[in-house]
């Protein structure tokens, strides 16, 4: 009887440990299948040996970006622009100018009331849907209807992209019309890119959400996605322009760098791309290797150590300036950054076709005694707060630290402070800091909106960020450039405000980021570009 | 069949005490959902207007009770509502990331029994010998080392030098097999070392003594007598373990970039999305009596004299 009962339990032990084991299989084997089923051949590239590089057999080049550049239907793009899925109706030259896109040509009305957009003819959407002017009624009809939605790219806002927008009317087929009830002279600018998509009319639900993978014009369409883990991309005959050079590109998901270094090096992907797609440092330690080749361009990222300009001691101008003046930009971006950053002392993004070129001045000297006018013969314990999404992508703890050495000469004891997003936002928001680091992109081409929302006294960045800033004047200029149609006067408003802004500094800027990319030398035509990389150049060296 | 419903049912008030006090705690930590979803990029600034309407379209401006009563009572249907940043449904990302999560807390439990129970046997028969000395430093250092480093160190020999296993990612059983050897390290050490002590403790009692005397074999006596005794507190240690790689393990999972469950969570935490932080609060707290329920199960398999419910045969 005993033994029958230890016979039982053995028999319950043996079939819990093979269930244990069954399930661990089973949850592999579930996603093996489901990647399978949608004919992906990439597992056997992802199971590194042999890597995707000598996989001959296989047309998939596969990348890898640290985060989901399809963060999937409900969200305002589906994908980012850098996959090359959604074509805008205007998007920006090498020089931040805006260029045509899906729109060939444009005209504005004297007034700057009307605006006039001549659509490329011949161009089809991936689902077969002809791009017209229909269709971009019904992009802007989801504008309206969804405004604002968020993105990780950026907020899709019609009335930030298109303010006092009336209405958009059809010409004919392949013509369109914005009439507005205030002259827009700057559209353009705020057109480009994110603010302009297209998708096929069919691709949206009764939410204006996608009901479906994305039905763009671009040279790649979206074929597969699995969230959190990759974009399968496939060329698109139908492209109206150059096709893309690479059948297909996998685009996969490594958030954490070291993770990515160690698949580029092993050959499981060919190269990275997205926002901190590479650390400076990673990077150079991958060129050590010769099998690898790193490309750069300017990037829409400025990066600024904001003062609490609301409290002392920074509400007094001369200790903002003893600040700017004590940081050596140049020796931050060398040390920290190695060198692939642009150190400045502009509030603006060098991309921005309005940029005015002001050099960052390092003057130790002349900073303490600024500061020495201000705080006496005290010193101030002052708090630098540090955002943890900043610590993910860049050196900022290296750079906090750095920070703080070099204040103390300015009788400053700084506390280095790192808060989650949220609480580093609220702290901003409550004015519970002094410093605090930050990045900011270039929302536009037309720097209204960045130096309206740092400069004016009621700007949206001046008052979440508690910089505490007013000027009458800049308040002046700022209404004053809204009227303004003429663009060479309008760049001349820009020039003071920028000039104004080093002066004062409403914040100070330290640098304009590099968009930084690792590549192996097996794919060709792979390169940084001011937001995204050559994607459809892409293609397998021979 | 009584048992496991009347456990499941003292669950329930448990599971709703867990997810108010998570709730609050998410709503006193500085931060505002409507804020977060509004910036969410890190670029864009919403206006104060702008926020206002998203926190009253976002029912973020009703009573605390309110919001936490009208979550409840979805819940309570099986709806544990939308995420604010993803505007997709909790349950069902939280069901789509489980097989993830679930395979690859099942194969480092494996790896986990398989290092720490044998070795422990071993090291207590062999008790002051050289295997004993060895594991024990060994559970040593594997109780010491960093998640993180020991990831690093794998990836960099088996992907980047041997080319044999893929860095990151999930798929095939290949892409489980190093963050499953990461995760298990730790509790394999402390299993080593608790199935050292807890059998060495039966191997001295007194009825080790009359099966000796009984002429029995060693490992007969080992295997059948002492570490049936002996594996309560391992079984106690490892549906604990489950319970908490189950969770999450968010390290491991960013590292080796396996879209598990704790990636999710930790997403929610930083952004405040109240939804996915209740969310997974509930499938954590479900998981936790499941397991425990589980191991309750095995004492008795293990130990035939306890049986559910207390009572003693």
């Amino acid at each position: 009887m005993k033994r029958t009962q230890t016979a039982k339990n053995k028999k319950r032990i043996g079939v819990l440990f093979s269930l244990c084991l069954l399930l661990a299989l089973m949850g592999c084997s579930a996603a093996n299948g489901s990647n399978e089923s949608s004919g992906n051949n990439g597992l056997s590239q992802q199971s590194a040996a042999p890597s995707a590089a000598a996989d001959a057999a296989s047309e998939e080049i596969v990348l890898a970006a640290p985060r989901d550049l399809a963060p999937g239907p409900q969200d305002a793009y589906y994908t980012s622009t850098i996959l090359y899925v959604w074509e805008p109706l205007i998007t920006a030259s090498e020089d931040g100018k805006p260029a045509p896109k899906l729109a060939e040509a444009w005209e504005m009305s004297a007034d700057g009331k009307e605006w006039t957009f001549m659509l490329r003819k011949g161009v089809t959407f991936h689902d077969g849907a002809p791009f017209n002017a229909d269709a971009v009624l019904a992009n802007f009809a989801r504008y309206k209807q969804v405004s604002p939605k968020s993105s990780p790219f950026y907020t899709l806002d019609i009335n930030n992209s298109y303010p006092s927008l009336k209405e958009a009317v059809k010409v004919d087929d392949s013509t369109i019309k914005l009439i507005f009830d205030n002259p827009q002279p700057t559209l353009l600018y705020s057109m480009i890119n994110f603010s302009s998509p297209m998708y096929s009319p069919n691709n949206f639900d009764e939410n204006g959400d996608f009901n479906g993978l994305p039905q763009g014009t671009g040279p790649f369409k979206l074929v597969q996605h699995e969230k959190d883990q990759f974009s399968l991309l496939e060329a698109y005959d139908g492209y109206y322009g150059e096709k893309a050079k690479a059948q297909k590109i996998r685009v996969r998901v490594i958030p954490d760098p070291d993770t990515r270094l160690a698949a580029l090096k092993s050959g499981e992907i060919l190269g990275v791309m997205d926002l901190g797609a590479i650390p400076p440092a990673l990077a150079e330690e991958l060129l050590k290797d010769d099998r690898f080749a790193v490309s750069t361009a300017k990037s829409t990222i400025s990066h600024y150590l904001h003062p609490n300009g609301a409290k002392a001691p920074f509400n007094d101008v001369k200790m903002r300036q003893a600040l700017s003046l004590m940081i050596d930009r140049e020796q931050l971006v060398k040390e920290l950054y190695l060198g692939y950053p642009t150190a400045t002392a502009n509030i603006l993004n060098s991309t921005s076709p309005f940029y005015k070129d002001i050099p960052a001045v390092h003057h130790s000297e002349k900073a303490i005694a600024l500061a020495h006018e201000v705080l006496g013969d005290s010193r101030q314990a002052v708090t630098l707060i540090v955002p943890t999404y900043g610590l993910d992508r860049y050196p900022y703890k290296a750079q906090a630290e750095l920070l703080q050495a070099v204040l103390q000469e300015l009788q400053l004891d700084v506390t280095i402070q790192i808060l989650d997003g949220a609480a580093y936002k609220e702290a901003q928001a409550q004015g519970n800091f002094d410093l605090a680091m930050a990045t900011q992109g270039l929302p536009n081409g037309d720097p209204y909106t960045i130096l309206n929302n740092y400069m004016a006294s009621e700007g949206s960045s001046n008052k979440s960020y508690t910089l505490g800033y007013t000027n009458a004047r800049v308040d002046e200029l700022l209404n004053q450039v809204k009227a303004t149609l003429n663009m060479d006067d309008r760049a001349a408003i820009y020039n003071e405000l920028q000039d104004i802004a080093a002066e004062e500094l409403p914040t100070i800027p330290l640098f304009n980021d590099a968009s930084l990319i690792a590549y192996n030398k097996e794919i060709t035509g792979y390169g940084a570009l001011v937001y995204g990389t050559t994607l459809p150049q892409l293609e397998r060296v021979q | 069949m009584a048992y496991f419903i009347r456990r499941l049912a003292a669950a329930v008030p448990v599971l709703i005490g867990i997810t108010f006090i998570a709730f609050a705690l998410s709503v006193a930590s500085p931060g505002d959902p409507a804020v977060e979803l509004l910036s969410m990029n890190g670029f864009s600034q919403p206006t104060e207007e702008q926020i206002a309407v998203k926190r009253e379209e976002m029912g973020l401006n009703d009573p605390l009770l309110a919001q936490y009563g009208h979550w409840l009572s979805k819940a309570l249907q099986g709806d544990l509502g939308t995420s604010y940043m993803t505007k997709e449904s909790v349950s069902g990302e939280l069901l789509r990331r489980l097989p993830a999560t679930l395979s690859l807390s099942l194969l480092a439990v494996l790896f986990a029994v398989l290092l720490g129970v044998p070795s422990g046997m071993l090291m207590a028969i062999r008790r002051n010998r050289l295997f004993d000395h060895i594991g024990r430093a060994l559970a040593l250092i594997l109780v010491s080392i960093p998640g993180f480093w020991l990831a690093i160190m794998l990836i960099a020999l088996w992907s980047e030098k041997l080319q044999l296993l893929p860095t990151s990612g999930y798929g095939t059983w290949k892409h489980l097999l190093m963050p499953a050897v990461v995760l298990a390290s730790g509790t394999g050490a402390i299993l080593m070392r608790l199935t050292r002590a807890a059998l060495l403790e039966e191997l001295n009692k007194d009825y080790m003594l009359t099966a000796r005397a009984k002429g029995l074999r060693e490992s007969f006596i080992v295997l059948r007598h002492a570490l049936r005794n002996a594996c309560i507190p391992l079984l106690t240690v490892i549906g604990s373990y489950f319970g908490a790689i189950v969770g999450g393990s968010v390290i491991v999972e960013v590292i080796f970039a396996v879209p598990g469950i704790g990636r999710f969570a930790m997403d929610g935490i930083f952004r405040r999305d109240y939804p996915v932080i209740q969310g997974y609060v509930v499938f954590t707290g479900l998981i936790y009596v499941l397991f425990n329920l589980a191991t309750d199960l095995c004492y008795g398999l293990a130990h035939p004299q306890i049986r559910l419910g207390g009572k003693l045969r």
